[in-house]
């Protein structure tokens, strides 16, 4: 996919950064952001494990309701 | 505190009256480039509610879909035939390649036959297993657009095992858009350009749309509020005469993207003519391991892969009957494949555009377009409206 998934930064340890989605725990490789001066807090947009870019809690809340709707159409036409 | 759902209506409302109240021509196709931006569009139903006159059309938007067949089918002799442990994004695994009956067709078959492959989530999941297993080969089957891409470098320039190699098949968006419009037959008349993509490379990589071809051009992002301002923005540059590139997507895009990951991916690797399924050779389309990564380039590690794929080009890109090759063109709409619902779909599909998760016809069946055409454009887009959230 050439979706991203925003998350939060819970904590950072060099280029590896707890992030948390919904409840959701991952690592999150910061290589490609290594000029973001990112810090916990901060939210980022993820995609096959690697932070692409910082946004704002604002579009993070935003993306995570699309994801909350596409994901419950897609049960529903599984379920169909 | 306002609700968010209401919000979100009264800002798809306000594009929709915005978009009526536009004099456009009889007929007008806005082409999208992604897996993603198809699959908002069909899961919000935007089709239904947009005027008539405006057609959506999905094109090169999958990089499952236009994975070269020989690569596929290189990956599934090398984990057939070396000693490796072969790992791939999910979704390769069940893509088809064109070999007799009886012969192992997909990954997901080589692995039922005995083949060590393995499914990963990330370039970080390939990193860890080949610390693990230090004492095997471990190949990644790397294939995606930008977004996939540049983290293949990240990990490649950070670093990785010895024992790791990559068999790149990795690809640029624009130039498939760039050759649709030279060709004398583009099939559309304004771009989406893709949010994520841009996200990384900048917004400006789809100047070219609007400054070489004078057609409109808007990055979206996602949301069918995001996407609607997309489909605005270029039909006001049509009903103006005017095309220009709009950025509708500023919560993630600028103009130059992640600078750290164009460097990066520039680092690691260069530009190189390749070879699209179903599409043929696109010019500067695909990458190629740069200096002393090329120590981890698959095709130079293994004999099996050193080859001029001279065969494969002989049995033909696509299965025998499947349209996957026009539809990821945006020729044809998914539905009017001649196996389209009968014999491909999801759970035995035949052609890449449905086995993928950002393959067109995967997309339009999940939302529900169940009838092959002869059933009308109309019809279809009625089934895709059951869904809609406008």
């Amino acid at each position: 996919m050439c979706l991203g998934i925003p998350m939060q930064i819970k904590g950072i340890d060099g280029f590896v950064a707890h992030c948390e989605a919904k409840g959701v725990r991952r690592d999150v490789n910061l290589f490609l952001l290594q000029e973001a001066n990112l810090q916990p807090g901060d939210y980022v947009l993820v995609h096959v494990g690697y932070a692409l870019q910082k946004i704002s809690e604002a579009h993070a809340r935003s993306a995570w309701e699309l994801f909350d709707k596409i994901l419950q159409s897609e049960a529903e036409q599984y379920h169909a | 505190m306002p609700n968010p759902d209401s919000h979100t209506q009264a800002e798809q409302k306000k594009w929709l009256e915005k978009i009526r109240a536009l004099a456009l021509p009889e007929k007008v196709r806005i082409m999208n480039v992604c897996g993603g931006h198809e699959r908002a569009i069909s899961m919000a139903g935007l089709r239904s509610v947009l005027p008539d006159n405006i057609e959506l059309i999905p094109g090169p938007g999958c990089p499952v879909c236009i994975c070269p067949e020989e690569d596929v089918y290189d990956a599934i002799q090398l984990a057939l035939q070396e000693n490796v442990t072969l790992v791939a994004f999910g979704d390769m695994l069940r893509v088809p390649v064109n070999v007799p009956r009886g012969e192992v067709k997909s990954l997901e078959q080589a692995r039922a036959a005995g083949a060590d492959i393995r499914p990963i989530a990330s370039p970080m999941e390939a990193v860890q297993l080949a610390q693990q297993l230090a004492h095997q080969q471990v190949v990644f089957f790397a294939t995606g657009f930008e977004t996939t891409t540049a983290p293949v470098a990240a990990m490649l320039a950070a670093g990785v095992p010895d024992n790791l190699s990559v068999l790149l098949s990795a690809r640029l968006t624009w130039p498939a858009v760039a050759m649709l419009l030279d060709s004398e037959t583009p099939g559309f008349d304004a771009l989406v350009a893709p949010g994520h993509v841009s996200t990384v490379m900048g917004a400006e990589e789809w100047r070219f749309v609007a400054d070489k071809h004078h057609l409109p051009a808007a990055v979206a992002g996602f949301t069918a509020e995001s996407l609607l301002a997309g489909f605005y923005s270029t039909l006001r540059q049509l009903d103006e005469d005017k095309a220009f590139l709009d950025n509708c997507y500023p919560e993630a895009v600028t103009a130059e993207g992640n600078p750290a990951a164009r460097k990066i991916l520039d680092q690691v690797m260069e530009v190189v003519d390749a070879n699209w399924r179903g599409v043929g050779v696109i010019p500067a389309s695909g990458f190629a391991l740069r200096g002393a990564y090329k120590k981890h380039d698959a095709r130079k590690r293994f004999p099996v892969l050193q080859n001029d794929h001279a065969a494969r080009r002989r049995v033909g890109a696509m299965p025998p009957g499947c349209d996957c090759a026009r539809v990821v063109l945006g020729k044809l709409y998914p539905n009017e494949c001649r196996l389209y619902g009968s014999a491909c779909t999801p759970r035995s599909p035949i052609g890449p555009c449905m086995v993928s998760d950002e393959g067109a016809c995967r997309i339009w069946w999940s939302s529900g377009v169940r009838e092959p055409v002869t059933t009308t454009q109309d019809e279809a887009q009625d089934k895709l409206s059951q869904h809609m959230v406008v």
